[in-house]
């Protein structure tokens, strides 16, 4: 009996020493992990990825989770290049893009991303492009993507010939916007082909099945009318200073010195305004306030 | 006296499974493939001959050690062995310690092997030994000694397959873990955060003792973090035994 209570004892004893040393070894381990969190240790962000070889030989490597692993690649591209502390994030940004499209090809988010990326952070515009082509081609019903092309092309790289083949691209896809055509005309008149911005837009006027559109077209034939007359106005300016060495008094004197055959009205039948002493020629109205 | 007899005894019986062989023709393999995988990269073909090894040992360590740990308790109790070890004059916490050094000597002997056959892949393609690779080897052998207490811990009252499962997921969160700290800085303040920080601190960080990337890539490591991370590991083990032994004591086998 009493052997059976010192057995127990000794049993409650240990139970309370091995708790006591549980709890102990707790606290000592969650101090050492603060510890170890306070050294910085150099890392190289993205090391394990940049080596992988390819989206498309990895999907087998997947065992049909291949969108599961292109999600998680995408959250930590997105953490990744959130962190502007990481020298040379860039490098391998295609190559991890690619990783996740090849994963995935219809998951939509990465190309867009991407392209916002290369294009705004790493002011990389052929790169946005060539991420965005990726998108076209794997999803050619997408004309999101031609339309974020033609748009970098136009506003970043200034290239309206190539914004136009992006928008020509994305009018092309079925239920696209009305305004990418419009923006389309509006590429052809920035690269100043004005014959066939003007026959554009009065396309897009003709065709229009509201008054809004309507009025923004006739605004803008307005305005590319406005822009064809004084275009052809200055060259006579021109010729006139050349034969007289000032500027014409007024701008009738150019049509009877024969350097035009009539003076051009704006497209609501008004004089353009003339300024003599600057020799500069203006519409009667702001285009975009008529 | 009496955990070492019980850990010789483990290793006996541990270096007898077809299973670990099996494991540790594939970690060869996996090794020797390394070298076909760097024909196809471009630029240091032995940076991929390390990295895949290493990754090798530690993957196939880890895999040795939840298969052969899972079981090691179970067993006992199946084939009723335990009956004629409990019965002696042995206390069960030197039962449970002496499964568990028998099987980190298994581990130990298995990782030299494999890392004699990566190390000779690595000696051949620069000839020079470095010694940074035995460091991550090292710190591969302490990741592996916890994963052989979570292990063992599981074996205590679950089945092989139940324990297997429980500790491939310590396996996984250990790895993973480090991913809260970006959930905490984007928790608001509040009972959320306070629990995400808790986990943050108490779940393993098996990246304690992962030196891979730093030393295939010739970074410098603070000498801190060795003593922590080694301590780290220690405690961690320490604390996953304890709860085993708690486990263990209060079992009925009768």
């Amino acid at each position: 009996m009493r052997t059976m209570k010192r057995f127990k004892s000794e049993k409650d004893f240990s139970t309370i020493f091995l708790v006591v040393l549980l709890i102990l070894s707790c606290g000592i381990f969650m101090s050492l992990k603060v510890k170890t969190d306070n050294i910085s240790r150099k890392k190289i962000p993205g090391s394990s990825i940049i080596y992988i070889p390819s989206g498309q030989y990895l999907k087998f490597a997947t065992f049909g989770n291949s969108s599961l692993l292109a999600d998680l690649i995408y959250v930590w591209a997105i953490q990744y290049y959130s962190d502007y502390t990481i020298p040379d994030m860039y490098e391998y940004l295609d190559h991890i893009f690619s990783i996740i499209n090849e994963l995935d090809p219809s998951y939509l988010d990465p190309y867009d991303t991407g392209a916002v990326i290369a294009a705004y952070e790493a002011e990389d515009l052929d790169l946005a492009l060539k991420i965005l082509d990726r998108g076209l081609e794997k999803n050619p019903e997408q004309w999101l993507f031609p339309y974020m092309a033609a748009h970098y092309a136009q506003m970043i790289k200034k290239d309206h010939k190539l914004a136009q083949e992006y928008y020509k691209k994305a009018m092309n896809i079925e239920e696209v916007p009305p305004i990418v055509e419009r923006l389309y005309a509006n590429a052809i008149f920035k690269s100043m082909d004005y014959k066939r911005a003007l026959q554009t837009w009065l396309e897009i006027y003709k065709t229009a099945k509201d008054e809004r559109i309507k009025k923004i077209a006739s605004n803008h034939l307005y305005n590319i009318t406005a822009t064809i007359d004084i275009q052809k106005i200055n060259e006579a300016i021109e010729k006139f200073k050349e034969s007289y060495g000032r500027n014409p008094m007024e701008l009738s004197q150019l049509v009877r010195a024969g350097f035009l055959d009539s003076l051009p009205k704006d497209l609501d039948g008004k004089e353009y305004i003339y300024d003599s002493q600057t020799g500069e020629v203006k519409t009667p109205t702001i285009p975009w306030k008529r | 006296m009496k955990i070492k007899a019980i850990a010789f005894n483990t290793f006996k019986e541990a270096i007898r499974d077809r299973i670990l062989y099996l494991l540790l023709f594939f970690a060869a393999v996996c090794i020797i493939f390394s070298r076909l995988l760097a024909l196809l990269t471009v630029g240091d073909k032995v940076k991929i001959i390390k990295d895949v090894g290493l990754s090798s040992l530690s993957l196939f360590g880890a895999l040795m050690a939840i298969l052969m740990g899972t079981g090691l308790v179970f067993k006992e109790i199946d084939k009723k062995t335990i009956y004629t070890i409990i019965s002696k004059p042995i206390h069960r916490y030197q039962f449970l310690l002496g499964k568990f050094f028998g099987l980190v000597l298994t581990l130990f002997i298995m990782l030299l092997l494999m890392s004699f056959i990566f190390l000779a892949l690595v000696f051949f393609h620069t000839f020079t030994i470095e010694w940074g690779m035995f460091i991550a080897i090292l710190f591969i052998f302490f990741e592996l000694c916890l994963i052989t207490s979570v292990a063992l811990l599981f074996s205590c009252f679950s089945t092989p397959i139940l324990s297997s499962i429980f500790s491939l997921a310590f396996y996984l969160i250990g790895h993973t873990a480090w991913g809260i700290e970006t959930l905490i800085k984007k928790i608001p303040p509040g009972a959320g955060k306070t629990l995400a920080q808790f986990l943050y601190h108490f779940l393993p960080d098996l990246e304690n003792f992962n030196f891979k990337t730093e030393i295939v890539q010739h970074l410098d490591i603070p000498s801190d973090v060795y003593l922590y991370s080694i301590l780290y590991g220690i405690f961690y083990t320490l604390f996953v035994l304890i709860i085993a032994v708690l486990i263990f004591r209060k079992r009925d086998f009768i």
